[in-house]
């Protein structure tokens, strides 16, 4: 028997805890936290605990897969590539590369999303390169960059317990960063000042100093309230701005009349905004964290500018225990983002439209690379349902469960030529690919991920790749060869970080035996600061003076009227993560949590005819679901909220596509419902079931 | 009375026990203070194991066949659990299998640890002799101290050679080990929040107030060297069989004792965590048990983000205990 144990990197969200693999001959027998992690300082949450179950052996995609009219049918590696290589260069010739794109994923290494935006760009020429943040945090790239040339979280993890005041605003950390949700916890109760900013009653709702149980989308209108209130009073700080910003003039005639309806917009009283602005303009440092409740609405991105002001008016960035901190929800949806899987940047944010910076690229890569600007991930589905997009490669990513109106999601990959899908498991869009490839999780692969504090972490390979399974860079790398190309050829995960450190400039002084001599390097890391950077915009801002730009309240796309009473938003659980592709393998996670259910008020519930934990039918514009609902007081009255965790009622079924004019965000946290009791004792219907019965799309 | 030897080096120990058992060493270094990140239950009570098979006719029997092994160098609270462990698994032919090829070398800790209390619960610091086969103590001037202190250690040690110490040897012990008690911090809310948890004086309300804090991470019971609470399931393999498996539960999940009707004794977080901790020190699981079923190791103080292990937990309800009872 060979007992092994490996120091890695937790697979989940953001926070990147350290883990410790323990490996009985290649067989993953247990999890345990790592002690001296600079972060997670030996804690795991429930879904950490339990990740050993979520790369074993059952259900994993073992060989590759090739869709036939009877199903699927195992294939080889050569066949598979073949597959998609001809489909690929077909589309190429007949349609250009505007047809064709590649979806990467937030879950995957650095490596891994640096070799699929090469394979877009230097091999594919498109920029038709995106991945999931479209969807959490594009509004955060989009508005940090304008207001602080930097859309990353100001500050570390570490500042929590060096501040004196900390605003939570639309986030709910304890379940969806529990690590850190557990650090505000402890600095709370040490005597740290804590304020929430929820429509839900969350975990910190129930223990803060004070909630705002603001209306859902009614951010700018309190922030812009509080940023009045601030300017009246003469609380911000003047010496700050004068050095530091530019736009207060334009910003303080904007919020003028901040006040005008402000109670009944937000359904937060004057008393109670005054009261957070002068704690949170007074406190001497002060940390924002933020997370989907600012960015997932039509004003994502001004929600995000808001914020910026906010911040910037009271002077709290710049220094420790202050800042802008956005909560980023995958492992390495960070780094995907560093790495360019964005349709308009390169790796390190370098523009695509600019020439010098495509010069850069095209001079290293030794090739010419495409000027046109790329398609989002939605717009990929938006063209793929008029035909003019043909070809995706995606992987690590189930958007089928996870991106808005799931019904059009399902009819765009459906049109498509050729879906190519690499993935651990069965998920609900690899059964609507052509061509399945089976990849190696985290624990089968090296490589590095960069976590919400910008710190870049190694990942280590504990157990080999089961069956044929591949990193996600060497078999990118194997399309590529296909197309004839050997612009991936690399030796190891290693070569590819040498590769892109060189062309990042945020990345350029790292290398793998000085991150694991930090335990991690936080960006920007080069030979000015070759040790890493904690803290953001300490001197200066990358873009000189930061910007307050005024913004206006937008309403929410679609409110609650007479015919879908009930506004929906949705939320995360503790116990699982994104499409529970992962978590759902663990009996105790998936014991924990039916699988679909609805928060209701009691008020509302009672109303409805609705008792706890009984069957009801949703109902919203675009779709219909089934579940089970939860009476609970942590929603308001007319509020109710709903996991995207399961496949068997999605609440993406419900959710509204409209979109963010700046980012194309979808809106996910507002749409208008009706929901009904179904008869007692009924086992609500699976989508499966709904899908079937009502003759759903398949392909 | 024990007889007590002088070891020149832990090697010598190691390389005549690694003829007959396979050597495992939790510590990183025998003799450091802090215990291992992970009790040692795991290697009685596996975290995931086949209780049995069934091919559709037959059951097929899946009991582990380890070969003897030594646990070397384990501290006294550890093995202060794996004896309360032997009681709540006397008759799991799972974990007996295991537990019968195992030799139990202790190690005395001479000074405390970050977060442990193993003196304020009988458990520690020294190893008591019903704990453990062989138990090992450094001396400072050099060499170690081997006491036998079960025939199985007896013969894991002969033809080893060894000299005898006197009782002074082991009177110095004592004061070491005297020494060491004295020089953990002060334990009263411990004592005072024990008090208030067994005499059932802490108000719902207080449970509620720390159950918000309870994530249900299951760090808790999973480093618990006492937790002992597994659930099953029954995975389908590929040839048709099917294959009853155990793992590793946790009584802080609200589906832990959720009912099929869905009915749920301890629906509310607080209610869990109340239950948690009267598992740990209310009075008739010491009856039954004969003792606590907390040996102090303070893991559950470091692992637990919602700042709701043994010494958070307590310092929040020393208040409730009577007066007198200090």
């Amino acid at each position: 028997m060979v007992s092994q144990t490996t120091t890695t990197i937790c697979p989940f969200c953001g926070v990147g805890c350290g883990l410790n693999l323990h490996t009985e001959d290649d067989r993953l027998i247990s999890v345990t936290p790592q002690l001296d992690h600079p972060v997670s300082r030996g804690q795991l949450c429930s879904k950490g605990w339990s990740s050993a179950y979520g790369v074993d052996l059952r259900g994993r995609i073992l060989h590759p897969l090739i869709r036939t009219p009877r199903g699927f049918r195992q294939a080889s590696w050569d066949e598979a590539l073949t597959t998609i290589g001809e489909a690929l260069q077909q589309v190429l010739n007949e349609d250009g590369p505007m047809a064709v794109g590649i979806i990467s994923s937030a879950r995957a290494t650095n490596e891994d999303n640096y070799a699929a935006q090469k394979l877009a760009r230097a091999v594919l020429k498109t920029n038709n390169i995106d991945h999931c943040a479209r969807i959490c945090h594009s509004p955060t790239v989009a508005g940090l960059k304008q207001t602080l040339g930097s859309g990353a979280m100001t500050n570390s993890a570490a500042d929590i317990f060096e501040t004196d005041l900390i605003v939570v605003f639309g986030a709910d950390p304890t379940e969806n960063h529990a690590i850190l949700g557990g650090h505000i916890m402890r600095a709370h109760l040490a005597g740290t000042k804590l304020i929430v900013v929820d429509p839900r009653r969350t975990r910190l709702a129930k223990l803060a100093d004070m909630h705002l149980q603001l209306k859902p989308g009614s951010n700018i209108a309190l922030i812009n309230a509080l940023i009045k209130t601030i300017l009246d009073n003469h609380w911000q700080d003047s010496e700050y701005i004068e050095a530091r910003c530019e736009g207060l003039v334009p910003l303080a005639a904007a919020v003028a009349n901040a006040y005008d309806g402000v109670e009944r917009t937000t359904g937060i009283d004057l008393e109670t905004i005054r009261e957070m602005a002068r704690a949170y303009s007074k406190a001497s440092r002060a940390m924002i964290f933020y997370g989907m409740g600012i960015t997932q609405y039509v004003s994502g991105t001004n929600n995000v500018i808001a914020l910026s002001n906010l911040a910037l008016v009271c002077g709290q960035i710049g220094r420790p225990g202050t800042g802008i901190n956005p909560l980023r929800g995958q492992n390495n949806v960070q780094g995907a983002c560093d790495m360019g899987c964005l349709p308009n940047v390169y790796p390190g944010y370098q523009a695509v439209a600019d020439l010098a910076a495509r010069d850069k690229f095209s001079h290293a890569w030794k090739t010419a690379l495409p000027e046109q600007p790329g398609l989002t991930s939605l717009g990929m589905s938006k063209a793929a349902l008029d035909g003019s997009f043909r070809a995706l490669i995606l992987f690590g990513e189930d958007p089928v469960i996870t991106d808005p109106d799931q019904n059009q999601e399902r009819l765009a990959l459906s049109k498509l030529d050729l879906l190519v899908v690499a993935e651990l498991t069965m998920t609900d869009t690899a059964r609507m690919a052509d061509v399945v490839l089976p990849a190696a999780s985290f624990a089968e692969k090296s490589g590095t991920f960069t976590n919400c504090e910008r710190r870049v972490q190694h990942v280590r390979q504990a157990l080999p790749p089961p069956g044929e399974a591949r990193g996600d860079w060497q078999w990118l790398a194997a399309i590529a060869r296909q197309l004839g190309s050997d612009q991936l050829d690399w030796s190891d995960s290693e070569a590819v970080f040498r590769e892109m450190a060189a062309l990042t400039p945020s990345y350029s002084a790292m290398s793998y035996p000085h991150i694991d001599e930090h335990c991690g390097l936080q960006w920007p890391c080069s030979a000015e600061t070759p040790d890493g950077t904690a803290v953001l915009h300490s001197n200066s801002f990358p873009i000189g003076r930061a910007r307050l730009i005024p913004v206006h309240p937008t309403e929410i796309d679609e409110s609650a009227d007479a015919e879908y009473p009930l506004l929906l938003t949705t939320n995360r659980l503790h116990f699982h993560y994104g499409c529970g592709s992962m978590t759902r393998k663990s009996p105790l996670l998936e014991r924990e949590i039916p699988p679909g259910l609805l928060f209701i008020n009691p008020a509302d519930a009672r109303d409805l005819g609705i008792l706890h934990r009984a069957p009801v039918g949703v109902r919203s514009r675009r779709g219909y679901l089934e579940t089970c609902a939860m009476v609970s007081e942590d929603l308001p009255p007319g509020l109710v909220s709903m996991p995207y965790h399961f496949r068997e009622a999605p609440s993406n079924q419900l959710t509204n596509n409209a979109q963010d004019p700046v980012t194309k965000m979808p809106e996910l946290k507002a749409c208008a419902v009706a929901v009904e009791p179904l008869p007692p004792g009924r086992v609500p219907r699976s989508m499966d079931q709904l899908n079937a019965e009502q003759g759903g799309i398949e392909r | 009375m024990m007889s007590c030897y002088l070891l020149d080096t832990l090697e010598r120990l190691h390389s005549h026990l690694a003829r007959v058992y396979q050597i495992v060493q939790p510590l990183e270094d025998v003799g450091q203070s802090a215990p291992p990140l992970v009790s040692p239950k795991g290697y009685f009570f596996a975290e995931q194991e086949n209780l049995f098979v069934f091919d559709g006719e037959c059951f097929r029997e899946t009991l582990p066949q380890p070969p003897p092994f030594v646990l070397f160098g384990v501290q006294s609270c550890d093995l202060t659990a794996i004896a309360y462990q032997d009681q709540f698994f006397a008759r799991d032919p799972y974990y007996q299998a295991r537990r019968q090829q195992a030799l139990l070398v202790g190690i005395d800790c001479v000074t405390p640890c970050e977060h442990g209390f193993c003196a304020s619960v009988d458990a520690g610091p020294g190893v008591k002799a019903g704990c453990a086969d062989l138990i090992l103590h450094a001396r400072p001037e050099g060499g170690w101290m081997l006491m036998v202190c079960s025939d199985k250690g007896g013969e894991a040690i002969r033809g080893m050679e060894l000299d005898q110490m006197d009782d002074t040897e082991l009177r110095a012990r004592d004061r070491r080990i005297d020494d060491c008690i004295a020089a953990f911090p002060d334990d009263s809310h411990l004592h005072r929040g024990i008090a208030a948890i067994s005499q059932g004086r802490v108000p719902d309300q207080q449970w509620q107030q720390l159950g918000i804090q309870c994530l249900g991470c299951s760090g808790c019971t999973t480093l618990c060297p006492t937790c002992s609470c597994y659930g099953t399931r029954d995975l389908s393999e590929d040839q048709g069989d099917i294959r009853r498996q155990r793992f590793w539960d946790s009584c802080l999940y609200e589906s832990f004792q959720r009912e099929a009707s869905q009915h749920n004794p301890s629906e509310e977080a607080g209610e869990r965590v109340r239950r948690f901790w009267t598992h740990k020190f209310g009075d008739n699981f010491a009856k039954t048990f004969g003792r606590y079923g907390c040996v102090g190791c303070g893991r559950c103080e470091q692992t637990c983000p919602g700042v709701i292990g043994v010494h958070s937990v307590m310092r929040r309800i020393a208040d409730y205990a009577p007066d007198d009872d200090v």
